[in-house]
């Protein structure tokens, strides 16, 4: 079985449903229509293309990111990044910072990637009116109440859970050390390699003058 | 994918030439209406079919050669022996407005078949709907960038007279990509297919389209198709170059690609 042809068809069924749970990203996709956003994700074996039109189409590529390049027209993006520095991209300010760390190499148009990330990151998914529309408007907000009251109490027990384990391995059982004794830890390591660096320019100056 | 027939005469000691037909000897020139027989009775089943089948994997197989095809906006892209349109609804897509796809299929039926399937999906302004013979493609020489043949060539009587038409409608640097059932790669996996094939695959059709003969002769008709490597030469025999396959899930379905330089 082809993994790339499942890969992608796992993709692209996602993209859509996830999409179509917004009404208002059928209007957001409109301008990436006719763009392609070419991906290769280090370690995947294959490129990733999402190419736009009334849906998402995604399609995998078994081409070197060099060939790709040569063929790119004025509505591609083509990316080369590493499955670690995904989530960061994220960040729309934060893509500069990634290719001067070389984290992050980008090809084409690179406003088409913007869009994309836009594109995902705006959806505003309404569970509640979802839900109601399989149920009815009581169950569904019944069942909205219910899972936020569950999520509430359990972040509050999470957060209680944090503070009694924290209190248990640093005052209790002193396994682990307080956060004060971590900085003023760093703090002197700081130091100490401020002195090793003066001194070691001295050693150097003087090295030199003896010469 | 799925084949049929109706009431298959195999011609009686006869001096005219012969093909096969499934594993049974017909005329040549009968050959054509036997197998539109077999899709005209098919084609309202046929998408059903094809999933239970192959359990869905059809689809993956699909997928694989649209990735191969590399197909681009505004390219011309010919779908032969499209069937219901499986492949010509991506294409329409990734072709965009200035990109045109035409779906040809020697069977009205399944044409008539695909045409609402994809009319209902909303795909209308790129495609065209051809009747056409493989063997005697009714367009312009050098014309589209890319050929596909999804699980077709095998019911074509001259395959290579198939080859020989696609390569003259290609334009230079077009591809061709012929997805094609083949020899699986392993011994177990072969005992296994046969099995399969000619065991429960015509129960499946007796049960789920009241015609097990049909599915008995998928079965024949893929193991009378032409293997890997023989296929590969008649795409060279026909002028293709760069011509390579690539098998999918053991060999059972082979993807072959050449291009026209």
């Amino acid at each position: 079985m082809p993994t790339s042809a499942l890969v992608s068809a796992v993709i692209e069924t996602a993209a859509n449903k996830i999409l179509a749970l917004d009404p208002d990203s059928v209007a957001r996709m409109a301008s990436l229509k006719g763009a392609r956003l070419i991906a290769y994700v280090d370690p995947l074996p294959f490129a990733v293309v999402l190419v736009f039109s009334e849906q998402v189409d995604v399609l995998a590529l078994h081409e070197p990111f060099q060939d790709t390049v040569a063929t790119l027209n004025h509505k591609d993006c083509c990316i080369k990044t590493s499955l670690d520095t995904l989530p960061e991209l994220k960040h729309i300010n934060q893509l500069t910072r990634l290719i001067q760390q070389n984290k992050l190499q980008v090809e084409g148009e690179l406003a088409v990637a913007q869009q994309v990330s836009g594109l995902f990151q705006q959806l505003d998914i309404d569970v509640e009116e979802l839900l109601a529309a399989k149920t009815n408007d009581v169950v569904a907000h019944q069942a909205m109440s219910w899972f936020s009251a569950v999520k509430r109490k359990a972040t509050g027990a999470l957060s209680e859970f944090n503070k009694v384990a924290s209190n248990a391995l640093i005052e209790e059982k002193q396994i682990a050390a307080p956060k004060l004794a971590v900085l003023h830890f760093s703090d002197e390591v700081n130091a100490l390699r401020d002195d090793a660096a003066r001194l070691d320019a001295r050693l150097l100056q003087l090295e030199q003058k003896s010469i | 994918m799925s084949d049929n027939h109706n009431n298959t005469s195999p011609t009686e000691a006869s001096d005219a030439p012969t093909t096969h037909f499934g594993f049974k000897q017909v005329e040549k020139n009968q050959k054509a209406s036997l197998v539109a027989n077999v899709f005209d009775s098919v084609a309202a089943k046929y998408d059903v079919m094809n999933d239970l089948m192959s359990m869905g994997v059809h689809r993956l197989w699909k997928r694989f050669a649209i990735d191969c095809s590399g197909v681009r906006a505004g390219q011309k892209v010919l779908d032969i022996a499209g069937g219901t349109g499986d492949l010509t609804a991506k294409f329409s897509r990734l072709v965009g407005p200035t990109g045109n796809v035409t779906l040809a299929d020697i069977n009205l039926s399944m044409l008539k078949v695909g045409r609402d399937k994809l009319r209902d999906r909303g795909l209308v302004s790129n495609i065209d709907y051809v009747q056409a013979d493989a063997e005697a493609l009714p367009f312009p020489d050098n014309h589209f960038d890319v050929v596909t043949m999804a699980f077709g060539l095998r019911n074509v009587t001259e395959k290579q007279n198939a080859l020989n038409s696609i390569y003259r409608v290609l334009k230079p640097g077009g591809r061709l990509l012929v997805l094609e059932f083949s020899k699986p790669t392993s011994e177990q996996l072969s005992k296994l297919y046969d099995t399969y094939s000619f065991h429960i695959l015509p129960k499946m059709g007796q049960l789920v389209a009241n015609d097990a003969e049909s599915y008995q002769y998928l079965a024949e008709s893929i193991r009378m198709h032409p293997d890997q490597e023989t296929l590969k030469g008649m795409f060279e025999t026909a002028g293709f170059d760069q011509c390579d396959y690539q098998n999918l899930t053991g060999g059972i379905v082979a993807l072959h690609r050449g291009y026209k330089f």
